[in-house]
């Protein structure tokens, strides 16, 4: 992937010194201040919905609080909400399906989406349409792709039950419940793995394919030699930015079984967001989200290291 | 030419194109039904829904449709989710537009810091956003106030748009902002009379796809709106409260009437998608 580069280019240092002839002086001291002033609101507003959220929220998950409280009116509880958390059945069982639900959704979600881009990545006529149309699941609304799915696996007038002949409820039971929330994000989310990896794959240089083809490999050793290699770099941002996303799962499964049944597909968003809005324990729900924070970052900074090692060899 | 169909003689070529028509064309089979077979439920009568075996031919009717059209709920929802979404992307427009342009042109101290932090704020779970700035909001007067939806939903577009316009604004020669410059055009001149005119193409790929993401959102609104304020997906969601019930012919029109606009806003943004989606990845 081509780096993008922050040094300073020595027009920039021109530049940087200004406009110079035929100014005023307010006016050279407000182009000193441009830069100043096209970040501040930015940054203002990071501070604003960000910063101070979060600050707020890791002081609350030291605190007992209730929401009729003031603000900062909490008593001081020490740990007690992070043990509650790893001490409640349900918080490791979110703990446990995040895991399976990332780990299956995502590499799924990688086979399926460097087989679709593959075959959309050869010329043939009408390819475009191919291209045009694979893509539609995943600019679906999720809610709505969920629901769709909720009628495609309806027990009683569901036309996959009727394909297969039986009456399974498949969101009742826990293994096809887990099943059913991963199918429908593996079929929203494998075109997104497919876009990403096909403009890869357009941006590979042709040479080395060719000078395989010539020297007699066949496809599939022009495949496995040649372009999973290259492919490589697409291959880790596809799997960071997947990984980062199907780590908040939420949607699919709040539609289709709200975490049910019997916690078997409890995400680890569910858990909060239940913790936090159905059942108002907010300074629980501080904790859950400070937890959830921290896993999130070490997994951006596990990847992020693995894409800069690969940069630099 | 590409890559794997350069390989091998005539005849092996041939029977290489039809494998690959015959994969492609099962593949779109298969991702494409479940959307195709919903739209086909919402053009069905009642009794049509409900039929066994299950109707592959009948006579469309537009009946769910008028039926959802002519809700009140329905169409507040479609507003609110209009304004919303528009209000997050013009927000995120302005206050994101020119610290795009300065990170893009001029490095200062901390500036890569705030791009990291950017970053971060893309790539952290919103729920973890969500509990604080519910308390903080409520506390506030804010909440059930669709300005609290837009203020929640720059987390997300904010990121994004410094992340596309950095990229655009990288693209423009230097050369026309500093001949302006030259000619006595202040920086503040400049970027709006020079900059700004030439990068409309990015604006445009930067706010569909701010448009979609806000559009799409579902926990954000679900958590700060009431009955009132609620958007589309919110009101969506709550077809699936316990049963499906029965009117799958309501639900799936108003389902395909929500998810139009975002499918027209995509294909209209196609070509600007994958600088959307790896937006937030280290440097795409």
């Amino acid at each position: 992937m081509g780096g993008t580069t922050t040094a300073v280019r020595p027009t920039a240092m021109r530049a940087a010194q200004g406009p110079s002839s035929g100014t005023t002086r307010t006016q050279r001291w407000l182009d000193r201040q441009f830069v100043r002033f096209a970040v501040l609101p930015t940054s203002a507003m990071m501070l604003l919905i960000f910063g101070v959220p979060l600050l707020f929220s890791f002081y609350l998950s030291f605190e007992g609080w209730s929401p009729e409280q003031a603000l900062f009116a909490g008593n001081f509880a020490g740990t007690a909400n992070y043990e509650d958390l790893l001490t409640d059945p349900q918080f490791l069982q979110s703990l446990r399906v995040t895991c399976i639900y990332t780990t299956i959704t995502v590499s799924t979600e990688l086979a399926f989406g460097l087989g679709i881009a593959l075959l959309l990545n050869i010329d043939l006529p009408w390819i475009g349409f191919f291209r045009t149309a694979l893509v539609v699941p995943m600019m679906i609304t999720p809610i709505v792709a969920a629901l769709c799915w909720k009628l495609l696996l309806d027990p009683d007038h569901g036309v996959i039950n009727y394909w297969i002949g039986s009456h399974i409820v498949w969101l009742g039971r826990p293994d096809t419940a887990l099943i059913s929330v991963m199918v429908v994000n593996l079929w929203q989310n494998a075109p997104y793995v497919a876009v990403l990896l096909l403009a890869g794959l357009r941006s590979l240089p042709s040479e080395p394919v060719e000078a395989a083809s010539i020297d007699g490999a066949s496809r599939w050793q022009v495949f496995w030699h040649v372009i999973l290699p290259l492919l490589r770099p697409y291959i880790l941002v596809a799997l960071l930015l997947r990984t980062i996303f199907e780590f908040r799962a939420f949607d699919n499964i709040y539609v289709m079984t709200s975490g049910g049944p019997a916690n078997a597909t409890m995400s680890l968003s569910m858990f909060t967001y239940l913790a936090s809005f159905v059942r108002f324990d907010l300074s629980l729900g501080a904790a859950a989200s400070w937890l959830m924070l921290l896993m999130s970052l070490l997994l951006c900074l596990f990847f992020i290291a693995a894409i800069r090692r690969r940069e630099a060899n | 030419m590409s890559a794997l169909s350069g390989v091998g003689s005539r005849r092996s070529k041939l029977l290489f194109a039809g494998a690959v028509y015959l994969g492609l064309i099962a593949t779109t089979a298969v991702f494409l039904f479940p959307l195709l077979w919903v739209i086909g439920l919402s053009l069905k009568t009642r009794l049509q829904v409900f039929a066994t075996p299950p109707l592959f031919l009948w006579r469309p009717t537009f009946e769910n449709y008028l039926g959802v059209l002519s809700q009140a709920d329905f169409m507040q929802a479609f507003v609110n989710s209009l304004v919303v979404s528009s209000g997050a992307v013009l927000m995120s427009l302005c206050i994101g537009v020119p610290a795009a342009y300065a990170f893009a042109r001029f490095p200062f101290r901390g500036g890569s810091f705030l791009f990291f932090s950017l970053l971060v704020m893309r790539m952290l779970p919103p729920i973890a956003v969500l509990v604080p700035m519910y308390i903080l909001f409520s506390k506030f007067g804010l909440t059930t106030t669709r300005f609290s939806v837009v203020l929640a939903y720059t987390t997300f577009s904010l990121p994004l748009v410094v992340w596309i316009m950095r990229g655009f604004f990288e693209d423009l020669p230097r050369e026309l902002e500093e001949s302006a410059w030259v000619d006595g055009a202040s920086r503040y001149a400049a970027f709006r009379h020079v900059v700004l005119p030439l990068i409309r193409p990015g604006l445009v790929a930067a706010s569909i796809l701010c448009l979609q993401l806000a559009w799409n959102d579902f926990l954000f609104a679900a958590v700060l709106t009431n009955n009132a304020t609620r958007t589309l997906p919110v009101l969506m969601a709550a077809y699936s409260g316990g049963d499906t019930g029965v009117d799958w012919g309501g639900m799936t029109a108003s389902g395909a009437l929500v998810i139009l606009p975002v499918l027209i806003f995509s294909f209209v943004a196609q070509r600007h998608l994958v600088a959307g989606l790896s937006s937030g990845a280290v440097k795409g």
